[in-house]
């Protein structure tokens, strides 16, 4: 079967350089606090390091996907119209995309240096770097053909970085993240406290991983937990509104779209499989 | 039906809550950003465009005032604070903060004193020039306030690109600058005696403050804007280190990590923090005596929330409550009269002055 094999390559390798760069602004970080006698330690590094990956990570994606669109088409033109071609083309193109992203943020909207890893000279060739292997990626991505596992791969891995946030939030800010769902930490009992966090940060741990291990094993059974939980979570936020009385909130409209997301997933998959196993029979047949 | 009559009973409730009544006393002013009052009636006031202009309360009436200095009106940039001497009766002298380019063409910011004579500025002086030079004129602070015993105290942001200078003395980003009138050093300045550390240098560790206030005791305390969440309020004192941006309570605009850390020893924490921001534009101790509901409160005004948080302090703990919210507009300043009446400035080129009556 064919598929929309290009923007998905695009989308995995603006991911993928994602997962490069913002490394670079955490680490320069890192080493301007240790160097201001602060107490660097690993657990503080890899707060800095995963949270740069999900919150700063999330913008870059966007820009990224743009800038790759317009390096990879015109690497793509150039290699059908010249003998120029190959991997290090769309490798040098992804380097120039997202060193011409960085440079045009400062000149023409922020006129300030937004990240913090690309201050310096180093910083600048490293992103450069990002951008070279993130194309490199690409090239490999449309080197061969690629099925609906792509895709469902991409889609999965992709609902698993936005759970991510949240995961994040509640391992290393708890309190910070119980005030986003109205709770004021410090006023609970402390078994309430235990309560919350524990569950909570259980409750977000568990659907990513369902999302993640789905998306390496292709079974469908763990995009499908990961719906329920949340389905369950948008039918049980309406009965609290409606059976007991709490106040009205839209949170559950993101409830079902966060349940539909991997369900569809699940969905595709097994009617995918369904299909090739008639065909396989019809061939035996 | 349902919804019109919730409506009726919200309508009711606001004005049953807040009696405080409002008139707009001056309009259609260009990027307004800092007035003082020099009588019940006359408020001089600066435009960030570079403009020093006067007005009467009672007819409206408004005229420039000349002389004032070239500026470099951009970004966060321009005309930005002004103070009255302390002995302003005498000598007339006025004090102007702004941002202009310096001799290497870099942003930076700039303060001097003048005396006011008629409507013209004379003797005009540089009396500081910040040792903080940036490509763009962000961050810059420029919040005068003056000691009780004379000294000036001038803010100085971290300019935005360059927050990791605000922790070393080698600089004036980020920092509380003192300086006597005359632009010389206070022979008891905190960081004198420090290798490397500029002499002007008061407290440090800031980011972008732009509240500043002495009370009548002579406590100091100074607001910040935070990244994404963390504006602060803290109490200052010589030789403090503030933390910014080693410990915040923010993240970054673009959603990146500052700091994993909120405290460390050696360096202070805030008496009070905003998460979210709330963009705390300036501040003032309410020692006066015509809205006695406000009496012995910080009353900071905010541009984001587009309201005045009174703040109070009792036992180590603040008590904060929205005030003025009814006018919906960002706030850019708020100053009291001689008689202690409240002025709120609106922000953005066509801001207002808006007079705060008391309760009846």
């Amino acid at each position: 079967m064919k598929i929309a094999k290009y923007p998905f390559a695009i989308f995995s390798a603006a991911l993928f350089a994602v997962m490069l760069m913002t490394p670079i602004s955490s680490i320069s970080k890192l080493i301007w606090l240790a160097s201001v006698d602060m107490p660097v330690g690993l657990i503080s590094s890899l707060e800095v390091i995963l949270f740069d990956f999900q919150r700063l990570g999330t913008g870059l994606f966007v820009i990224l996907v743009l800038g790759f669109t317009i390096a990879f088409s015109t690497a793509g033109l150039i290699s059908k119209f010249s003998p120029l071609g190959g991997k290090y083309l769309y490798a040098i193109a992804g380097g120039a995309a997202i060193s011409m992203a960085l440079f045009l943020m400062v000149e023409l909207i922020f006129q300030s240096e937004l990240l913090a890893g690309n201050k310096t000279v180093l910083g600048k060739i490293l992103h450069f770097g990002a951008g070279f292997f993130g194309g490199y990626f690409f090239h490999h991505l449309i080197s061969s053909e690629r099925s609906y596992t792509f895709i469902i791969r991409f889609l999965g891995i992709f609902y698993a970085y936005w759970l991510f946030g949240l995961v994040l939030e509640w391992v290393f800010t708890p309190v910070n993240a119980s005030a986003n769902f109205g709770f004021v930490f410090n006023e609970l009992a402390s078994d309430a406290q235990n309560a919350l966090l524990r569950d909570f940060t259980s409750f977000f741990m568990a659907t990513f991983l369902f999302a993640v291990l789905g998306s390496i094993t292709l079974n469908p059974v763990w995009f499908f937990s990961a719906g329920i939980v949340y389905f369950g979570a948008g039918i049980f936020n309406l009965m609290a509104i409606y059976a007991h009385g709490t106040e009205f909130n839209q949170i559950f409209i993101f409830e079902f779209i966060l349940g539909a997301w991997p369900s569809a997933l699940g969905l595709t998959i097994l009617l995918k499989e369904k299909r090739q196993h008639k065909d396989a029979k019809s061939l035996n047949e | 039906m349902k919804i019109k009559f919730l409506l009726l009973i919200l309508l009711f409730s606001n004005s049953a809550f807040s009696n405080y009544k409002f008139e707009t006393v001056l309009d259609d002013l260009d990027d307004a950003w800092s007035f003082v009052f020099l009588s019940e009636d006359r408020v001089l006031f600066t435009e960030m465009s570079g403009k020093l202009k006067i007005a009467s309360l009672s007819n409206k009436f408004i005229n420039e005032i000349d002389g004032t200095p070239l500026v470099q009106y951009s970004g966060q940039g321009g005309l930005s604070d002004l103070a009255l001497d302390p002995d302003f009766e005498s000598n007339n002298t006025i004090y102007l903060s702004y941002s202009a380019k310096d001799q290497n063409k870099s942003t930076t910011l700039f303060l001097i004193s003048a005396e006011l004579n008629g409507n013209s500025l004379e003797n005009s002086k540089v009396i500081f020039q910040a040792k903080a030079p940036r490509r763009s004129p962000m961050h810059l602070g420029a919040k005068i306030a003056f000691l009780n015993d004379g000294t000036l105290l001038l803010t100085s942001g971290d300019g935005f690109d360059h927050r990791e200078k605000a922790q070393t003395l080698d600089n004036h980003f980020g920092k509380i600058i003192r300086i006597n009138k005359d632009g010389s050093i206070p022979k008891d300045n905190p960081f004198l005696d420090v290798k490397g550390a500029l002499p002007e240098i008061y407290t440090y560790g800031h980011r972008n403050m732009q509240g500043l206030l002495v009370t009548k005791s002579g406590e100091v305390y100074e607001h910040e804007h935070g990244p994404r969440g963390g504006d602060e309020m803290n109490r200052i004192e010589p030789s403090l280190n503030y933390g910014w941006p080693a410990i915040t309570y923010g993240i970054d605009y673009s959603g990146a990590v500052i700091s994993p850390f909120t405290e460390k020893e050696g360096m202070e924490q805030p008496l009070v923090y905003w998460v979210p921001s709330i963009a705390p534009s300036d501040m003032i101790y309410y020692e006066d005596d015509a809205y006695p509901e406000l009496e012995n409160s910080f009353l900071v005004s905010a541009l984001v929330s587009k309201d005045v948080k009174k703040v109070t302090f009792a036992n180590g703990t603040d008590t904060q409550e929205s005030l003025f919210s009814e006018v919906n507009e960002r706030l850019r300043n708020i100053g009291a009269s001689p008689n202690g009446i409240l002025y709120l400035l609106t922000d953005g080129p066509k801001s207002q002055l808006i007079k705060v009556l008391p309760k009846e």
